[in-house]
């Protein structure tokens, strides 16, 4: 095709020399001598721009020849000692032999920007694929692709290093064994000592692995690599992630504008890699946070499963009550109790497997107290709760979750009305101690042993005096405690004087001196 | 007909509906509300009890929360909707967030399962009083417990003795006392306190109302005009007439 197309060329330009000849002839006698030589030389600077080199010296030399035989005299013959030859002869060769110098630079010019503008082409086509939505597997599968056809291997692979498959390979001509030619460094070998040093590493023409001194393939740019297989790492902020190799039988070239194209491939299939991981790690939080919302789904459901039917018993009960059904209080008090167990008992569960959620707030103590004894209110039984909190220091202010803190302390006055003697008294004070605001609640029951102090705050315990029948789980103090320690507060126990017990919680105190900034006295009241 | 759940208290209405999906809970609600109604309408699902609403004009409703076709949230603001009359929730849930929710669509007031029916009764009466109550003329003073509120002249009194309040603590004391009965939410006392105010912050709300309680309430430790709602809000209590 070339040939052929060369052969029509140098028929053109000999026609185009011999027209050219002709019609000067005719009128040579008006012509000079240098006329002739100029339009001889655009002939030859014509034919060397189309036909290359080759044909700008043969028309070059054809010109001076017919330069001497016809428009020198005497015409007809060849003489070499015509004063004009050598001149002519060397000019033309001149010209032809820089004109066809400039092109073939201006064309190599052409074809290194058009091998980057595809270059860039490529890069940029794969990066927007790496970045928009596309399934990973597939942007690898292209890249290996790409890589395979860029750089004329037989196959290009891709391996992730977390798992022990490939997850994309360039699969036309895949050898799955190795040829019995590399003897040095079996497949898998190479890529293993690529991961391990970080560095890529390449079998070259004889079959001898080669590490890279440095994390680029082959330094110096004149460098031209001639491998059957080279390894490349993938990493991803300094972690080796995978690796990608690629082989040819026949030997890959690898000049520097391949390697760079294998260097940049090499990033975007990094970022696939870690594109796949990310969204691993994604689904799986992902897959977490549906854990925990069904798990809180069952504590709401099971709640309302257990409350409905104890509503209706109560609710039956006290109706029945109001009739002066007898049996009918007992029955409503004992749903009361088994409400509470409940309670107690979906309480701690969800403490243990963290479905709950704490909004630590700016909250005073007395607020808390004044809850606590609206929800004392009917049970009581004849005892009584006194409460200790100077009114006149500041508002007495602590950070932590209202509802939580309502029940340790509900909690916390059930346990010592429980214990506190027939018609007696619990104590229950608030106050500012340093950062802490403490809440201590006391009662004169019988206390507890040495032995038992740090048990009572175990689930499920029941302290040895209590009766068998004692009415709640021996969960109460155990949520108490475990609420506290959420919120960085504590719940002791300690020894009352006098007798008894007190039960002391501490909360973060906060200091709110600047909350009256804006606030000044009403004008009017 | 008078039982020891209703003694106290004289309020009675006219048409009273409960929605709820219980079949005793019904039952029993009909027979307890019995005494302080003249009639109990009941419904089984949102979709009756909306109907039922729509159709008879109950003078306060009971809506249970854990109906089968329908969340509570929807029928609430649905009710609401339709009239002003009080919406009264029974709530099983543990959670505070769905209290405020309903509060915030529409609902008056809510008891937690399981409940009380004397306390039912009495948030209920608590509810026929403030709906039936005229518009409270500011011109004459408000006296709960003891204590002394004038809107008009913005002036609070205790035995004869001016309760000096800041702009914050009077602010908060209109707004609850402008809705008695009711449960405020936080936000919602938030909104009409500090709405057009800057600097200071939603947090000190608690802190606020803790001095204004000591200002007002006898014992500020164990108050009886405004009530916590824990995780919720602040209700103020209705005065009985």
């Amino acid at each position: 095709m070339i040939d052929r197309r060369r052969a029509i060329g140098w028929m053109i330009w000999s026609a185009i020399l011999a027209l050219t000849t002709v019609l000067m002839l005719g009128a040579r006698d008006q012509l000079e001598q240098s006329h002739v030589a100029l339009t001889m030389l655009l002939v030859v600077l014509g034919g060397s721009v189309a036909g290359g080199r080759a044909l700008g010296f043969t028309l070059a030399a054809a010109s001076s020849l017919v330069i001497d035989a016809f428009f020198q005299e005497p015409y007809g013959s060849l003489s070499v000692n015509k004063p004009l030859d050598y001149v002519v002869l060397v000019a033309f060769l001149a010209a032809a032999f820089v004109t066809t110098e400039l092109l073939a630079r201006s064309r190599l010019q052409a074809d290194r920007a058009e091998a980057r503008a595809s270059e860039v082409e490529t890069l940029s086509r794969l990066g927007s694929e790496t970045l928009r939505s596309a399934a990973t597997e597939d942007v690898l599968e292209a890249i290996s692709t790409l890589v395979k056809r860029a750089i004329g291997a037989d196959s290009c692979a891709i391996h992730s290093s977390d798992t022990p498959w490939t997850i994309a390979k360039g699969v036309a001509g895949l050898r799955e064994t190795p040829p019995a030619s590399t003897t040095i460094g079996l497949p898998g070998d190479l890529e293993r000592r690529a991961i391990a040093s970080g560095r890529p590493a390449h079998v070259n023409a004889v079959g001898t692995v080669i590490e890279h001194s440095d994390e680029d393939i082959g330094q110096p740019p004149e460098l031209v690599l001639r491998a059957r297989e080279l390894a490349l790492p993938l990493r991803a902020e300094d972690r080796i992630i995978g690796v990608l190799i690629v082989r040819g039988s026949n030997g890959l070239v690898l000049d520097a504008p391949r390697r760079r194209l294998l260097a940049a491939m090499g990033n975007y299939a990094a970022l696939g890699i870690e594109r796949t991981r990310l969204i691993a790690e994604a689904a799986n939080a992902e897959a977490l946070r549906e854990a925990q919302r069904a798990k809180e789904e069952i504590f709401a459901a099971v709640s309302h499963d257990l409350r409905t039917p104890l509503t209706t018993i109560k609710v039956l009960a006290q109706s029945g009550a109001a009739r002066g059904e007898p049996s009918s209080v007992a029955i409503a008090e004992q749903a009361d109790r088994l409400a509470r167990m409940v309670a107690d008992l979906l309480e701690s569960s969800r403490l243990k497997t963290g479905s709950f959620s704490l909004t630590p707030e700016l909250n005073t103590a007395e607020d808390l107290v004044g809850a606590v004894l609206g929800q004392m209110e009917g049970v009581l039984n004849g005892k009584t709760i006194a409460v200790d909190i100077d009114f006149d220091s500041p508002a007495l202010v602590g950070r932590f979750d209202f509802v939580h803190t309502l029940r340790i302390v509900g909690n916390l006055v059930d346990n010592a009305l429980r214990y506190a003697p027939a018609g007696g008294t619990v104590d229950m004070r608030a106050e500012r101690n340093g950062r802490w605001l403490v809440i201590s609640i006391a009662d004169r029951g019988e206390g507890v042993p040495v032995t038992e102090r740090e048990r009572i705050f175990d689930a499920f315990y029941r302290p040895s005096s209590a009766t068998p029948d004692a009415g709640h789980a021996g969960l109460g103090l155990s949520i108490a405690r475990s609420l506290a320690d959420v919120q960085g507060g504590s719940v002791e126990y300690h020894e009352r004087e006098g007798g008894g017990s007190v039960f002391v919680l501490r909360l973060p105190a906060a200091d709110v001196d600047d909350m009256n900034a804006v606030d000044v006295e009403s004008e009017t009241a | 007909m008078s039982s020891p759940l209703t003694a106290a208290v004289g309020t009675r209405a006219g048409v009273i509906l409960v929605i709820d999906d219980e079949m005793q809970i019904r039952r029993a609600l009909a027979e307890a509300l019995a005494d302080i109604s003249d009639m109990v309408l009941v419904a089984a699902s949102g979709a009756e009890g909306l109907a039922l609403a729509a159709s008879s004009h109950p003078d306060l409703v009971i809506l249970d929360l854990g109906l089968p076709d329908m969340a509570g949230v929807d029928v609430c603001r649905a009710l609401r909707r339709g009239s002003m009359m009080p919406i009264v929730v029974l709530s099983a849930r543990h959670a505070e967030d769905e209290k405020v929710q309903l509060l915030t669509v529409g609902a008056d007031d809510y008891v937690t399962k399981p409940f009380g029916l004397a306390e039912l009764v009495a948030r209920v009466q608590a509810q026929l009083r403030r709906a039936r109550a005229p518009t409270r003329p500011t011109s004459s003073p408000m006296v709960v417990d003891g204590l002394i509120i004038d809107i008009e002249r913005r002036e609070v009194r205790r035995d004869d003795t001016l309760i000096r309040l800041t702009r914050t603590e009077w602010q908060l004391l209109y707004t609850l006392v402008t809705h008695p009965g009711r449960t405020l939410t936080h936000q919602q006392i938030f909104d009409a306190v500090w709405a057009k105010s800057f600097g200071n912050p939603q947090q000190y709300l608690r802190v606020h109302l803790t001095n204004l309680r000591r200002k007002i309430e006898r014992e500020p430790a164990a108050p009886r005009l405004i009530i916590t709602e824990p995780g919720v809000g602040y209700r103020f209590v209705v005065p009985p007439e």
